[in-house]
Order: C-alpha cells, then sequence, then structure tokens
C-alpha cells in the first residue's frame, strides 16, 4: 500500500485560504487505510480549516467528499463534475501525490492542493506503524534476498551488505532503524541459504527505476479493447515502441 | 400485537420471548436516558397491563436476557415496573389526551374483564370501536382482581391498568353473567356486531376421592376470592393445599398469612416438574410452608364431618410418553398428613354457561369451539380469547391474545372475513458466545430485598419494593443492547482492519469488508469512533449525528443573548444518578453558557465530533468520562485520550489553544463533581480570546 | 626477498610485497580550502609511514576533497591512500575521479561504501542530513569496477580504456561488526572483487579480533590480500565510551575503560592534569594495541587513525618501534 501521512493544518490552510470555495477529496484506499485521507480525515481537516478561518473571521465554504480511488478516471470524474457543477475554486486532496496528479490533469485549471505527503510503499507492521517495504524499482531481486528488499530496506540501498554501520541488528543512522542486511542475513541464515551471499551481486541496471525516466505499464490485450484516440492510441504506440526495443 | 420498533434480521431475545414483543432493550435505553415518558408509551403500546406485568409476570424477557452469561439477566421486570412508578403522573395525563379517539359506529361487547378481554377492548376503543365489557363481579380485573393475592399484586396496581382502559372510552358493566343475566343473542339484539368470549378458566376443579364433602375443604378461587374480600376465611392451624402450580403457591401463602401455622402443599410433581415459578417455590418455602412432592390424595379422612386429613399415594410419573397428564401411581405407597383445612388447588376451568341460548358450540370435550389461527367461535362475529381459548396461560400470554383478538374484530368488522394470525416468532440473536461474554465487565445485579418472611406472613402488603431511580439506572446500565451494534458500510469500507485491531472483544473481521458479528457486538462504538473510511455506525446510538445535534443546539440560542465563554459539555450518561440532573439543571447550567450533551460512553466521540463544538462557536470543550474504572469497555478510555490528543494539535495546528478541551473524571456523584468541572473550564476560558468574533 | 609483479606503482604495495609489516596513517583534510592545514600535517608525518589516508568526506561531513588532498600530500613526498565512497557520487563520476586521480599520480584507492550523510548532523555541526545520497554502487562492486579498469582495461560498463589507471586497491572491512558471522564471507567478497589490501574497522577487543582473524587464515583469505588492522587512537574516556556505544563495529573491552578511568581519577580535580593523564594512558593502548596485532597471524600491518591528533602519531609509532620504514628506490618493480 502506498503510505502517506497528512500534512500539517497551518500548511493546508496556506494553500486554500485565499479562495471562497474548496472542495476536500479524501481517497478510500490507500489513505484511508493508512489513517491519512479517508472519509474520518476529510472530516477532521475540514472542521480544523473551519475553526482556523473562523479564528481569523474569513468566510470560506469548505465541501467534503471522498473518492473511491483517485487514480481512477472513473471515480475522479464524479469529482471533476462536481467540482465544476458547484463552483469550487480550489481542491484539496487527501489522496497520495497520484491523485493529486490525475485530479489536477482531469481538472485542468483548478487548482488541486495536497493535503498529505506521499511516503512509500509500506506495510502496516503493527496498528500504527507502517515500514517502507519497496521502492518500486523495476526490477525485483527479493528472491536473491530472503524475501527482504535491500533496495527499500538498506539505508544505502546495497547489494552486498551487509555495511559496517550493522550494530545490534539496527541501522547506523538511527537505533530506531532496522538494519535491512541484519535481517537479510538472519532470514536467509534460517532458510538455510546463507552461501548465497557469497555470491557478488554486479552493479544493476537503475533504468528500470525512476532513473530510467517516468515508466508507465501497458497491458497490451486490454489496451486493444479500450475505443482508438486519446490516451489508449499513445498507449498502444508506446507498446509497441517498447516491444521494438526502445 | 405491536411489531418491535425497529424490522431486524434478529431481534434481542429478550424481545422475541415477551409474548407481546414488548422492546425491552430499548426501554432500558430510554431509562438511561431519563427519558421515561417515552419509555411508558413504548410500554403500554404493548401491554396496557404493565403496571401489572411489572410485578407478577413470569418475565420471559429475563430468562432469556444474554445477560445471564456474564453474570446474572438484568432486572427488566423491575425496570418496567420503575418506568410505570416514575411516570403515574404522565400517564394520566396521557390518558386525557386519548379520549379524543375518532369514533365508529360499531359496537363490540367483550365478555370478561381479564386481562385479554380488557386489553382486547383497550385496543379496539384506540381504533375507534365502541366497547362494552360485561364482568360478573363487581371488580373487574379477572384473576387479577378476584384471586391473585394483595401481597404480590396490590389491587391499586391492577385499577392502574384497568382505569387507563377504561379512561380511553371503554364503558364496563360490572355484576352482570352471562349466560345467567344476559346472552350473547341478545348481545347481537342490541346491536353489538361482535362478541368477545373472554371469561377465562374462571371455575376450580375439584377431586373425586371419597370425602370430598367434609367440611373445612376449599376451592381455590373461591377461597382466594373470599381472601380479598372485607370477610376472609378462618384457617385452623394446619392446612393441606393439593397441588403444585402457581394459584396452589397463591393459595398456600394466603393460608400461611391468614393464620395457618403448618401448611403443607401436596404435589404430584417432583420439585423440578412443578409448574409453579420457581421464584414463587422459593418464597414459599422462606415463607416455612412445606411442599410434599410426588404425592397425590387418594382419600380425605374427617371426624363429624370435619376434615382431619389427607390420606395420600405416591406418585410415580406424572406425564405419559407423549408428554400428556396421566399420573400414574403406587397404591401401597401411602402417607397421612393432618389438616384442619384442605385447599384444592389442582387447575382450572372455563365455565361455558356463557355459551348457553346461543348457537355457539361446544366441543365433545367439552370446550370452546374455536380456531386458534383466527379466534373465531363457530358464530360468525363471536371471538374468543384468553385462557379460554389457550388453556392456563399468563397474564402477560392473556394480553397477547387480547391484542389479537381486536386484530381479529377488527378486521371482521371492516371486510366481514376472518383474518388468519398464526402466532409470531421472532428470530432470536444467537447465544453470546464464551469467549466474548468472558470479555465483558461483571457488574453486580441491582437486587431488591423481599421483605423478612416473618414480617410479610404478618399481612397481605407487598413483599417487594420497586427500584429506586438510582438503582433504576444502575440496572438499565446493565443492559447489553443487543442487536444494537456496529455495522459497516461496504461501499466505504477499506478493509483497512482498523476496526479488527481496536475491538476491545476481538468481534470485529475483515472478510471483504469489515464484518462486526451481532451475537458478539458489544455497541462500545469504538470502531465507528476510529474508522477512518466513516463507515460504521451504530445501529441505535452513533455520533455520527452528533454535528447536526450540536448545531440544533446552538441553533435555538443564535437569537438570544450568548453567554461567552460558551461552553458545551459531553458527558458520560452513565454517571447520572438522577433524571432531574439531566433536565432541570442543566436549564441553569445554559443560562451560564454550558451546554450538555448526554451521551451514552464518550468513547464513541470521533475526532470530528470532539472538533465540532468549535467549528460551530463554542470556546471550549469540557469532556467528562464516567468515573474511574467504571466504564464498561476495556480500553475505551486509552483510546478516547488518543483522540482528544489528535483533536488538540489539530486546533494547535491552525492556532487555537488545545487547553479549550478539558478533559475530566467523574468523581463522587455527577451532581457535585461535574459542576466543579464546569467551573473550572468556565474560568480558564475567561482568560482565553474568543476564536472568532461571529456569533455561533 | 624477490620482489613479486606488483600490480600498481604503490609503495605501499611494494612494502608489503617485500613483507614489511605495513603502517598507514590517516589524514583528515580541513572543511576548508585551506592547504596549509593539509601541508603541514603532511611535513609532521612524512617518513613515518608508507602511506596515508585521506579521507572523503569522512562522516558526511563537506570536507577538502580526498583528490586534492592526495595531490597536495604528493607535493610534500608522502603518499597518499585515496579513500573513495559510494555516498557522493554515481559509477559515472566514481570513475572519472579515479582517471582523474591516476592521472595526478595517486597510486592507492580504498573503496568505501561511505557514512551515511544523517551522520554530517551531529554535535554543534548541521551537517548536510538533507542531502540525497547516491549508493548506486556498493564499496564490493567499485572494488570490481578498480579492479576491471586496471587488470582489464575496461569501464564499469564495459568501454575500454587505453591507460589504465596503476591503483593499489584496498577495501574496508569491519571484522567485529554484526552480523559477526557474516564478516568473514563479506572479506572473502571483497577479496574476490579484487581488495589488494585491506583496512579494518579499528580494533581494541584483541581477543575478539584474534578469533575472527583465526577463521580468516583458516579460510587462507590472508593470503589473498594484505590487512592492516586498524588503530584507533583513544584520547579520553569520553571518546572510549561513545565509541563503545555508538561505533558500529567497535567494542571496548571493559578493562581499557577501566584504565583510562584510573587515569583520569589520578589528577583528582586538576582538569588540566586529567586530560594530560588520559592523552598519556591513550597513547600506552595505543602502542600496546599496535604490539598485540602484530603478533596476529595474517596481519600485516596496521593503519593508524588519529583523528585530529595526528601529532601524537609520530610519539605513538616510535613507542611502537615502528620507525623508520623502508625506502625502495623510486620508480621500481
Amino acid at each position: 500500500m502506498i503510505v502517506a501521512e497528512r500534512k500539517p493544518l497551518n500548511e493546508i490552510k496556506s494553500f486554500v485560504e485565499n479562495y471562497k470555495k474548496i472542495l476536500i477529496v479524501g481517497c478510500g484506499t490507500c489513505t484511508t487505510v493508512c489513517l491519512a485521507g479517508g472519509e474520518t480525515e476529510v472530516k477532521v481537516v475540514a472542521s480544523g480549516l473551519r475553526i482556523g478561518f473562523l479564528k481569523e473571521d474569513k468566510e470560506i465554504e469548505i465541501l467534503e467528499d471522498c473518492a473511491t480511488r483517485q487514480c481512477e478516471p472513473e471515480f475522479v470524474t464524479e469529482i471533476v463534475e462536481r467540482v465544476k457543477k458547484e463552483g469550487v475554486e480550489a481542491v484539496l486532496s487527501l489522496g497520495c501525490g497520484v491523485g493529486v496528479n490525475f485530479m489536477a490533469d482531469k481538472l485542468e485549471t483548478i487548482p488541486v492542493f495536497p493535503g498529505v505527503n506521499t511516503e512509500f510503499f509500506g506495510a502496516a507492521v503493527e496498528p500504527g506503524v507502517w515500514v517502507e517495504m519497496c521502492a518500486g524499482c523495476g526490477n525485483c531481486i527479493l528472491h536473491l534476498t530472503g524475501g527482504i528488499c535491500p533496495i527499500a530496506r538498506c539505508s544505502k540501498s546495497i547489494l552486498n551488505g551487509p555495511c559496517g554501520g550493522s550494530k545490534d541488528g539496527k541501522c547506523e543512522i538511527s537505533p530506531d532503524v532496522d538494519c535491512g542486511w541484519n535481517l537479510i542475513v538472519e532470514r536467509m541464515k534460517k532458510m538455510g541459504t546463507l552461501q548465497r551471499l557469497e555470491e557478488i551481486l554486479p552493479p544493476r541496471d537503475w533504468s528500470t527505476s525512476h532513473h530510467g525516466g517516468p515508466r508507465r505499464v501497458i497491458r497490451e490485450e486490454i489496451v486493444s479493447l479500450s475505443q482508438e484516440g486519446g490516451e489508449s492510441t499513445k498507449a498502444k504506440e508506446a507498446a509497441k515502441e517498447k516491444e521494438s526495443g526502445r | 400485537m405491536p411489531e418491535p420498533s425497529i424490522a431486524e434480521s434478529s431481534y434481542a431475545p429478550c424481545i422475541t420471548a415477551c409474548p407481546v414483543h414488548t422492546d425491552t432493550r430499548e426501554l432500558a435505553e430510554l431509562v438511561t436516558q431519563g427519558e421515561y415518558e417515552k419509555a411508558l408509551e413504548l410500554l403500554l403500546e404493548a401491554n396496557p397491563f404493565s403496571s401489572v406485568c411489572g410485578r407478577i409476570c413470569h418475565h420471559p424477557c429475563e430468562e432469556n436476557c444474554r445477560r445471564a452469561k456474564v453474570d446474572a439477566p438484568v432486572g427488566l421486570m423491575k425496570l418496567k415496573r420503575f418506568i410505570i412508578e416514575a411516570t403515574r403522573d404522565y400517564r394520566i395525563s396521557l390518558m386525557e389526551k386519548m379520549l379524543s379517539l375518532p369514533n365508529r359506529k360499531e359496537k363490540v361487547a367483550v365478555i370478561g374483564s381479564g386481562p385479554s378481554g380488557l386489553t382486547a377492548a383497550y385496543d379496539l376503543a384506540k381504533m375507534g370501536f365502541q366497547v362494552v365489557v360485561f364482568e360478573r363481579s363487581k371488580t373487574p380485573g379477572g384473576l387479577l382482581g378476584n384471586a391473585i393475592p394483595r401481597y404480590r399484586l396490590p389491587y391499586a396496581v391492577v385499577k392502574e391498568d384497568i382505569d387507563n382502559i377504561l379512561s380511553i372510552g371503554v364503558e364496563l358493566i360490572t355484576e352482570k353473567t352471562i349466560g345467567r343475566d344476559y346472552t350473547i343473542d341478545d348481545l347481537i339484539k342490541q346491536g353489538f356486531r361482535s362478541v368477545l368470549l373472554a371469561t377465562g378458566l374462571s371455575e376450580s376443579s375439584t377431586l373425586n376421592i371419597p370425602g370430598i364433602d367434609s367440611k373445612g375443604i376449599f376451592l381455590a378461587l373461591p377461597f382466594l376470592k373470599t381472601v380479598l374480600s372485607s370477610r376472609p376465611p378462618v384457617m385452623g392451624k394446619r392446612v393441606v393445599v393439593i397441588g403444585g402450580g402457581n394459584v396452589a403457591i397463591d393459595v398456600a401463602r394466603s393460608a400461611r398469612r391468614l393464620g395457618a401455622e403448618k401448611v403443607n402443599m401436596v404435589c404430584l410433581e417432583s420439585r423440578d416438574e412443578m409448574p409453579a415459578w420457581k421464584w414463587e417455590v422459593e418464597e414459599a418455602r422462606e415463607e416455612a410452608i412445606s411442599i410434599m412432592n410426588s404425592w397425590g390424595p387418594k382419600a380425605v379422612f374427617s371426624e363429624n364431618d370435619e376434615v382431619k386429613g389427607l390420606e395420600l399415594k405416591k406418585c410415580i410419573s406424572v406425564f405419559g410418553p407423549n408428554g400428556r397428564f396421566n399420573p400414574q401411581f403406587d397404591d401401597s405407597d401411602t402417607a397421612t398428613v393432618l389438616a384442619d383445612n384442605v385447599i384444592i388447588a389442582i387447575g382450572q376451568r372455563g365455565d361455558l354457561t356463557c355459551v348457553r341460548g346461543s348457537n355457539v358450540k361446544i366441543n365433545p370435550g367439552d370446550r370452546l369451539e374455536c380456531d386458534p389461527k383466527t379466534l373465531s367461535t363457530s358464530t360468525k362475529g363471536v371471538f374468543t380469547c384468553g385462557e379460554l381459548l389457550t388453556g392456563p396461560a399468563s397474564s402477560v400470554e392473556a394480553v397477547r391474545d387480547g391484542h389479537r383478538a381486536a386484530k381479529a374484530i377488527a378486521h371482521y368488522l371492516e371486510t366481514g372475513d376472518l383474518l388468519i394470525q398464526p402466532l409470531m416468532e421472532l428470530p432470536a440473536l444467537e447465544e453470546l458466545p464464551d469467549e466474548t461474554a468472558e470479555k465483558i465487565k461483571k457488574l453486580t445485579p441491582i437486587t431488591i430485598e423481599l421483605l423478612p418472611a416473618e414480617t410479610r406472613l404478618k399481612e397481605f402488603t407487598e413483599i417487594e419494593r420497586g427500584f429506586t431511580e438510582k438503582e433504576a439506572l444502575e440496572e438499565a446500565r446493565r443492559c447489553l443492547a443487543c442487536t444494537t451494534g456496529a455495522l459497516a458500510d461496504e461501499e466505504k469500507c477499506a478493509a483497512c482492519l482498523t476496526c479488527v485491531r481496536i475491538c476491545p472483544f476481538d468481534v470485529a473481521t475483515v472478510e471483504k469488508t469489515a464484518v462486526m458479528p451481532e451475537e458478539k457486538c458489544q455497541a462500545c462504538g469504538l470502531c465507528a469512533a476510529e474508522c477512518p473510511a466513516a463507515a460504521i455506525a451504530l445501529k441505535r446510538f452513533g455520533t455520527n449525528q452528533m454535528k447536526e445535534q450540536l448545531q440544533g443546539l446552538l441553533a435555538s440560542i443564535k437569537d438570544k443573548m450568548v453567554i461567552r465563554p460558551l461552553i458545551i459539555s459531553y458527558c458520560c450518561l452513565f454517571e447520572v444518578t438522577s433524571r432531574k440532573f439531566i433536565s432541570e439543571k442543566s436549564e441553569s447550567y445554559k443560562k451560564s453558557g454550558i451546554y450538555r450533551i448526554m451521551i451514552p460512553c464518550i468513547a464513541r466521540l470521533s475526532v470530528p465530533d470532539i472538533l465540532s463544538p468549535f467549528e460551530l462557536g463554542a470556546d471550549g470543550l469540557t469532556i467528562i468520562a464516567c468515573s474511574e474504572g467504571s466504564c464498561l469497555y476495556p480500553t475505551a478510555e486509552e483510546r478516547l485520550l488518543g483522540r482528544i490528543r489528535q483533536a488538540k494539535s489539530v486546533l494547535e495546528e491552525v492556532g487555537v489553544e488545545g487547553e479549550r478541551i478539558d478533559y475530566w473524571k467523574t468523581e463522587g456523584s455527577a451532581e457535585v463533581s461535574w459542576t466543579s468541572f464546569w467551573e473550572i473550564s468556565r474560568r480558564k476560558l475567561h482568560q482565553i480570546k474568543r476564536i472568532g468574533n461571529k456569533k455561533p | 626477498m624477490e620482489p613479486k609483479i606488483l600490480k600498481s606503482e604503490s609503495n605501499l604495495e611494494r612494502v608489503l610485497s617485500n613483507g614489511h609489516f605495513a603502517v598507514t596513517v590517516e589524514i583528515g583534510p580541513p572543511m576548508d580550502c585551506n592547504a596549509e592545514i593539509v601541508l603541514e600535517k603532511a611535513r609532521l608525518l612524512k617518513g613515518l609511514a608508507d602511506a596515508f589516508n585521506i579521507t572523503d568526506n569522512q562522516t558526511g561531513v563537506v570536507r577538502l576533497s580526498s583528490i586534492a588532498s592526495a595531490v597536495l600530500i604528493i607535493s610534500e613526498g608522502l603518499e597518499p591512500v585515496m579513500q573513495m565512497t559510494c555516498r557522493d557520487r554515481n559509477r559515472l563520476a566514481i570513475q572519472s575521479d579515479i582517471l582523474g586521480a591516476a592521472a595526478l599520480g595517486i597510486r592507492n584507492c580504498l573503496c568505501i561504501v561511505g557514512d551515511h550523510q544523517s551522520f554530517g548532523a551531529a554535535g554543534k555541526m548541521k551537517g548536510h542530513p538533507g542531502a540525497k545520497n547516491v549508493y548506486d554502487i556498493d564499496s564490493i562492486q567499485l572494488v570490481s569496477a578498480l579492479k576491471g579498469m586496471r587488470d582489464e582495461g575496461v569501464q564499469q560498463g564495459g568501454d575500454s580504456l587505453e591507460k589504465r589507471p596503476p591503483f593499489f586497491i584496498g577495501a574496508a572491512w569491519t571484522p567485529l561488526g554484526d552480523p559477526i558471522e557474516i564478516r568473514p564471507l563479506r572479506l572473502k567478497k571483497k577479496i574476490e572483487a579484487g581488495a589488494d589490501f585491506i583496512q579494518t574497522q579499528g580494533v581494541f577487543d584483541i581477543g575478539e579480533f584474534k578469533k575472527q582473524m583465526k577463521i580468516i587464515v583458516d579460510m587462507g583469505l590472508h593470503e589473498c590480500t594484505a590487512i592492516l588492522a586498524g588503530i584507533i587512537v583513544p584520547k579520553n574516556l569520553g571518546m572510549l565510551k561513545y565509541m563503545n556505544s555508538s561505533v558500529a563495529g567497535v567494542s571496548i573491552p571493559e578493562s581499557l575503560i577501566k584504565r583510562m578511568e584510573q587515569a583520569r581519577l589520578k589528577a583528582g580535580d586538576d582538569k588540566k592534569q586529567a586530560k594530560k593523564n588520559q592523552a598519556e594512558e591513550g597513547i600506552r593502548i595505543t602502542v600496546e594495541l599496535i604490539k598485540q596485532v602484530q603478533e596476529i597471524p595474517g596481519i600485516r600491518g596496521v593503519h593508524i587513525q588519529a583523528i585530529e591528533w595526528e601529532h601524537r602519531v609520530p610519539e605513538i609509532l616510535r613507542r611502537a618501534g615502528l620507525i623508520p620504514r623502508p625506502v625502495f628506490p623510486k620508480k621500481g618493480g
């Protein structure tokens, strides 16, 4: 899941305080689950802003909504329609960065502000604690490291760890951070596969990650079913390009 | 029979077990809220004999209460009695209101003024029919007025219900016996469009054994009736009561009160088989009444035609293989018991002289021919209900059939047809699972001590008092509020597992979306307050409408001068020991700018609930929890404190002082401690500037 | 001893290949562009060690670059060991700097992953904890890349080099770091990748270090590389305690901490004397440690780190009997 954290309200307030009518949109998927931007948080933010504006004697109308997912056209369309119909001047998204981008793309001239800081892809290791577990690097090597990702879970993303900074199972950067490579070693020891670490992993090809530029994933069989024109055609062309080896 | 107030897939067993489906669970909640009048209305809707049933009901609601698995059932019958006792004046004013009923021209005659007849009369009168009730005795109420001893049921209580019924326009004619003074045909001739036979089982059965004609032998019902009269019978020192039912117990206990020193009950059944209610048997034992189980009467022996005792034979078995009454005796195993009086309480039967002079048919088995589904006799327009229909039954069952009879008659009068009314069975909520029961906080039930046996034997005064208000509130709090728990909206639920993780009773699970099985949910509301998708609501009391409630409250003072600082106070409803405190004092506090919102467990407050008052213009929020250690729900307080911290930080983030939110725990009595908390909050807020310049 | 065919033009390599017990000393560049500071340290230490490590923005603090500092000490006639971390440069920048360093006459390179940039913010130092780190390749991959450039004449990406950089390739090793059982394997990987010499993390716990070295010797790794034991000079009790609790891979035996404590207590309330006593005890400990590691099979030298205390190094080396250093005619091999 994408893990996010709500921005402080004073920052959010500074984004929207010069509009007369704003819409706060939560996201019913990832940011709901990580307690950063679901319907309840929309209420909290709306309430907090109203109190803040009340204090300054500002009259700003705050509307509330929540999309099932802010990263799908069908769900976002409903929001876009509402924004246009009700004359909303600015949108505050409590979805992840994807939601903000996606709604901004659809709304074009109406500003969409981020209400949360999008943090990482992570898991809820215990109630209220989320830990980064995947860096979305586009070339998974988890089969080599006992299912623990050195890219996401080692502070230095090294492939031949652990470095000399591992102490009592913790990373040199903080006693609160687990040493990813210590986890890998412990896991592979348990699995009886520790000897696999003898192999030197060569420098990796980061072009599959963001370092290779903005990425896209195309499922051609689905794309070909969509209507011709617009985004889908572009996607198809890109798919062909990809097939032909760039 | 009224339908339950909310249609549900399953109902609290106290509701399903009650023959009239009284929404007992809702009554407990209304008591908690101090809404005694609403409780009374709900009670009377289900049962016009609520005063009576608050005293002598066999209370299947309590027998089926799911709380029994935790500690002990909730004292629901006494809660009902409390409601009645707390609303006497209101009940009178209700009656006055009900007089202005629509009138319909059809006349209905009800024969017999027991609970079933009068219930039917009441319902029919409410529907606007002209109802006349005929009663052969001087006192209406059937067995309630003419048999049940006053130590159990003071007549004033019966009168309360009957007056209520009569007050809405039911006419009562007493001391007229059907079949003797008038006939069914006479009534029809007089223009009654329908006749309801509700004469009950008014005759005591007797025994056919040698010596039964001796002096000093009584039948139960005539005996009990005399007991109620101004000249009660004189009892010898030793009395034997034959029978093991509730009437037998009434007889035995009355005999004790009339001076009998040694009362023996002789009954065919073993202790466990005795049809009398267990608590009645227990109370009888306390009054030094001996019970000789598994004995049957063989012969009365007498001297000079005066009864001297009873010869008994051993009863081997009471019921045949088909469950029917078919006692078997061992004639060789005999015993004798000495007696100055013998009272026969072996059962009652109907007096079918009521149909004399009409074509209403009687079965070869000497019972009235009638259809239990339509309540119709063989004659069109003549219906029956109560024990005449069902055989021996409890008062509340009689009330149930009274309701059914009224429906049947109304339908008949409107359509000319018979209405098929099978007994309605409601699906009951499953049993409380052991693992859930273990997690529920035990709360000692409020028990009312009966008068000591020696005191109660001196007279016929009522042996049990009702709840005080404090006791009623405390007992009502024990209700598990079955089936009113959390419900997740599948559309909104993100399956985030928050509910699963925080549920203190391990109730919530996530399948595709969150599920809170009804039979486990304790309606603590923690999951609803914490759900990030705002997908969970409590079926009965959620805080989802809190903002609207606040808006309404604040709007009501909008035009008046607003006292500053304006404080909203969320208070734990469970701490209140008197309703007076909820209603009266709040007025005086409003004048000082304090607006109270009572919440059954403030741990249900979500962060938006905590912020709303400020958004709506309040200067401060004082949250008052119940006293230390009294919260019913594990972890509820820490959860609430977490939400308060969150709300405070939201305020701080927008430049508003977090100290505007106060949290207190009740110390000692709410009446004393709350006022001091408010005073502290008020003083503090005087030092802080208002949030804005606008009025709320 | 018949000299072997050398891989590089490094003096350090020659010292080692001639069977001498090698000595390297660390020099920390300043946090500004004052060349004089580097030069002064160079003059102070000239001739006392076989090569001198120049740290690369050590602990994530911006300092005069290791290449520039290395060139500065060459000008004073010292041989540098240029440290190269993976934190601040991607594979392009690293290789480019290596080529540049080779062109400037640097012949030793210690390949390390580098402390995390968050270390830079410590005490009064602000550092650059908000910096974006690189870690495009790790230290083992760096060793391998460097070896490829030197021995195969190819860049990491595969393009060929006409002139190969003649480096003596070093790597760091934390023998007592957690998880300890993985440490010999790590050393093995570094050697396989191409590490000619190894400088270890500072050693205090001789007993544990011996155990770990026994494993290394049993694996035969000591014959594939030259292991120089790291010696950190403890200045005072506070430093010992700090290293013991906070520096990964360093554990200090209670006996050493007690000794330092005693030294401080002996001075009573006299703070100046206390400082002096502790300094003396620190040097005494250092000398003992040097002598102890000299006895451990597989150890072929020491690497002395006297952080901002370089002026005490001559005394240490003298007392340890490591001076004078072997001298070879220029342009040998």
